[in-house]
């Protein structure tokens, strides 16, 4: 009972934001369903209550004074009325708490394991099968407050095959497979061997397509997101058109040249994983970020580690803000739109009834670079920082 | 640089089914040239939605209307070769017709916008001659919005193949393992005659012997059913009589009758009463600057001149050529200086190209209900003072003349 007014509670808050809604047709229910499922009334030995000056949910809205009530690992309860059972232990935490970030492209742990350019098309690699989780990789970008990445193989070849959803703590295969891979860039094509041309590289890719078999017959059927490489305008064009003819739901990853066709991808439904940014990025990348936003068009940045440093995800995430982005909207890109475009919103991604405990701990706003990580909780345990 | 004329121009009435909301443009000339064979002097062009609703003689424009010496219709490239590149042909194999060039199109290359500023309104796009049959070719505006929906004029216009030299240029024989594609057939002309005749005998064989056909052989039987034109790249005077025997020898085999066009086809003036035997259309590359074009063909002003007196259709290109000399407004000039009239010259670059690929319903002249794509000019067209100040497309007035 105390439950139920809780959520209802959290539904109106001070300073709630409400994001454009989004365009194109709706994304068909994905898997699996925590929510209502097995939450056990409160155990005052194994429920612990988080007290923080400011809460941000993940999904563009905070409060301010919030209460996240976890037990097992998994979220009872989030809001500024938070009734806390007397006898949970209750933790008062100096600073804002805000869902782990997700890094919606990425390479941790996999050394040299993730290009396979031995033949064009492998839709049933699998890369949660080539990350070793304990290496040193993901203890940095955990310590960033990445607390989820999205491992992607490299895009190499024309189908280079599935990318897994993984914890950077303890290496917890959240999903696996998440997206089917699909680069429409030049990156695909060779100069000595197939495809050599686009002409031959859709060729290809309408033959296995229109025939479909395992992993591309669930991408076909809308059971398995894609996630389409491109890097230069006819790249996005040319996968907003394969996307539509297939049906495929999922994501562009590549936002540099997005500018030119806002309005294609926005019409498409597809959502937009952002290259990561450098340091004096030209700022048409971040024009496009700023326009897909408003038209409400799914994001996430891309962070590729190990190959650049975790705090590039923030980073990236400022320089668009800088560029024009609502900080509500660069928060949500790296919580729940990153989710959603993985496939796992029902796991992570949100401070919400039913996700996974999954936090950070910052010293002030988390899209401030002047913020720092304080403290990461995976499954409502502390695993980097913190101090207490 | 992108101005929609709005309905304030417009000084006709339309009729009273017409909305009041609907915009339409009126582009006024000294004389307009339908491509239909008439011209009418001191005339206007009413467009509507992207079509054309009226052309009216007798009208006489205001001061701030839009006012040309001519009107035609938008000219019609049909070896605009603006998707060249390595990347918009298959060359892991000699035979792909089953590819599309319409998936290596680069929507946002700065050549769009010169195309369009040059009259030019409708391209074909055909992959690079690499191989011997390289795939299908797409018909598209040069200008609109960057999707191929909506630029398309016609997909799988026809499809693409090469004779002569340029199919096998750079290939090699395999002296141990081969290490790359390049170590591959054809070698030669006959190479490159062999593998046409093969894949062509292969499909029509297995067809006969109820096999199902596979993804290139369906593209193949299509031209051979005369689904489409099969356009073969033959600059010299043997690679033409090959492509002519080729159509004919599948006559005689009974596996269908093939409906060619021979592009770039400098030396076609040679041996004409072929060409009329076989039926084939003639596309012209621009004129070489001292007779010799590609492959050693040599070709002459009257080229396209000896060409339509035999009675072969002709339409002129640019071959990909970027230099203004060799655009198509300057192509028709050098044509009316071998000998053809300016009816004939316009037809080469309107009306005659948009049948030799089936889309003159839609492009290639003026006419009441066809696309609004106009090319305007400061004069009479190919006269040596005269160019291009102006271009309609889908009735879009993308260049403006008062600004020229």
């Amino acid at each position: 009972m105390i439950l139920s007014t809780i959520v209802t509670a959290s539904l109106a808050l001070t300073g709630a934001f409400e994001g454009p809604a989004t365009e194109g047709a709706p994304l068909p229910a994905p898997t699996p369903t925590a929510e209502e499922s097995v939450l056990q009334p409160i155990s005052v030995e194994r429920a612990v209550a988080f007290k923080a000056k400011r809460v941000f949910f993940g999904d563009g809205n905070h409060v301010d004074d919030g209460i996240v009530l976890v037990q097992d690992g998994v979220i009872h309860s989030v809001g500024a009325d938070v009734a806390v059972p007397e006898g949970v232990a209750i933790v008062e935490l100096d600073g804002m708490l805000s869902p782990g970030l997700i890094a919606s492209h990425s390479y941790e742990g996999l050394g040299a394991e993730h290009a396979d350019s031995t033949r064009p098309t492998m839709p049933e690699a699998d890369i949660a099968m080539a990350f070793q989780p304990h290496h040193v990789d993901f203890a940095k970008t955990l310590a960033a407050g990445v607390t989820s990445v999205v491992l992607a193989p490299s895009s190499a070849t024309l189908i280079p095959g599935t990318t897994a959803v993984v914890k950077t703590s303890g290496g917890k295969v959240v999903r696996r497979p998440a997206q089917l891979q699909v680069v429409l860039s030049n990156d695909a094509l060779n100069w000595n061997s197939f495809p050599t041309s686009h002409a031959g590289a859709m060729a290809e890719l309408d033959r296995l397509f229109s025939e479909p078999t395992g992993q591309i017959a669930r991408a076909t059927s809308g059971n398995l997101p894609v996630l389409l490489s491109a890097d230069d305008r006819s790249d996005i064009s040319r996968a907003v058109s394969f996307a539509g003819r297939y049906r495929l739901r999922g994501a562009i990853y590549g936002s540099m040249w997005a500018e030119d066709l806002i309005d294609q991808i926005a019409k498409s439904g597809l959502g937009v994983v952002c290259n990561p940014f450098d340091v004096g990025e030209d700022s048409r990348g971040m024009r496009a970020v700023v326009g897909l936003a408003k038209r409400g068009v799914r994001l996430g940045f891309g962070l590729d580690a190990p190959n650049r440093d975790p705090e590039n995800l923030r980073f990236g995430a400022a320089l668009c803000i800088r560029g024009g982005l609502d900080s509500k909207l660069a928060l949500k890109a790296m919580c729940s739109d990153a989710a959603s475009i993985a496939g796992v919103e029902r796991r992570i991604g949100r401070l919400e009834r039913g996700l996974d405990a999954d936090m950070v701990l910052w010293s002030g706003d988390p899209t401030e670079l002047t913020s720092s990580v304080v403290a990461v909780y995976v499954d409502g345990t502390l695993v980097h920082g913190g101090g207490e | 640089m992108m101005l929609q004329l709005a309905g304030a121009l417009c000084a006709i009435a339309l009729g009273t089914t017409e909305p009041a909301t609907v915009e339409s443009t009126v582009i006024f000339a000294d004389a307009i040239y339908t491509s239909t064979g008439s011209v009418i002097e001191n005339g206007a062009v009413t467009v509507v939605d992207g079509k054309i609703t009226a052309i009216t003689p007798g009208k006489t424009p205001g001061d701030d209307d839009v006012h040309v010496g001519a009107i035609t219709a938008g000219m019609i490239d049909l070896s605009a070769r603006l998707v060249r590149g390595p990347d918009t042909v298959e060359q892991t194999q000699e035979i792909t017709p089953e590819m599309r060039v319409e998936h290596a199109i680069d929507w946002f290359d700065a050549e769009w916008g010169r195309q369009a500023e040059s009259g030019v309104t409708t391209v074909l796009l055909s992959p690079q001659d690499q191989n011997v049959v390289s795939g299908l070719s797409v018909a598209v505006k040069t200008a609109g919005v960057p999707e191929l929906v909506k630029r398309a004029v016609k997909r799988d216009a026809c499809l693409r193949g090469a004779m002569g030299r340029q199919p096998s240029n750079g290939n090699h024989p395999a002296f141990r393992r081969p290490t790359d594609f390049f170590s591959r057939r054809p070698t030669t002309r006959m190479g490159v005659e062999w593998e046409w005749r093969k894949a062509f005998y292969d499909a029509a064989q297995a067809r006969a012997a109820g096999e199902e056909a596979t993804a290139g052989a369906r593209g193949i039987l299509d031209v051979l059913d005369g689904k489409r034109p099969l356009m073969i790249q033959a600059w010299a005077t043997q690679d033409i009589r090959t492509a002519v025997f080729f159509k004919e020898e599948m006559a005689m085999e009974g596996f269908g009758e093939l409906t060619l066009i021979l592009d770039a086809a400098a030396e076609a003036w040679r041996e004409p009463e072929l060409l009329v035997r076989s039926k084939a259309a003639i596309i012209l590359p621009p004129l070489p600057d001292f007779g010799r074009a590609d492959d050693g063909a040599f070709m002459a002003l009257s080229t396209a001149k000896k060409l339509v007196e035999a009675g072969v259709p002709v339409a002129l290109s640019s071959h990909g050529a970027k230099a203004d000399r060799d655009r198509l407004a300057m192509q028709g000039a050098l044509a009316r200086r071998g000998g053809l009239s300016l009816e004939e010259a316009l037809a080469a670059v309107t009306i005659t190209p948009a049948q030799m690929i089936g889309i003159a319903d839609r492009v290639g002249s003026l006419e009441v209900g066809k696309d609004a794509d106009l090319a305007l000019w400061n004069g009479e067209p190919f006269q040596a003072t005269s160019r291009v100040v102006g271009t309609v497309i889908d009735g879009v007035l993308l260049v403006d003349p008062r600004n020229q």
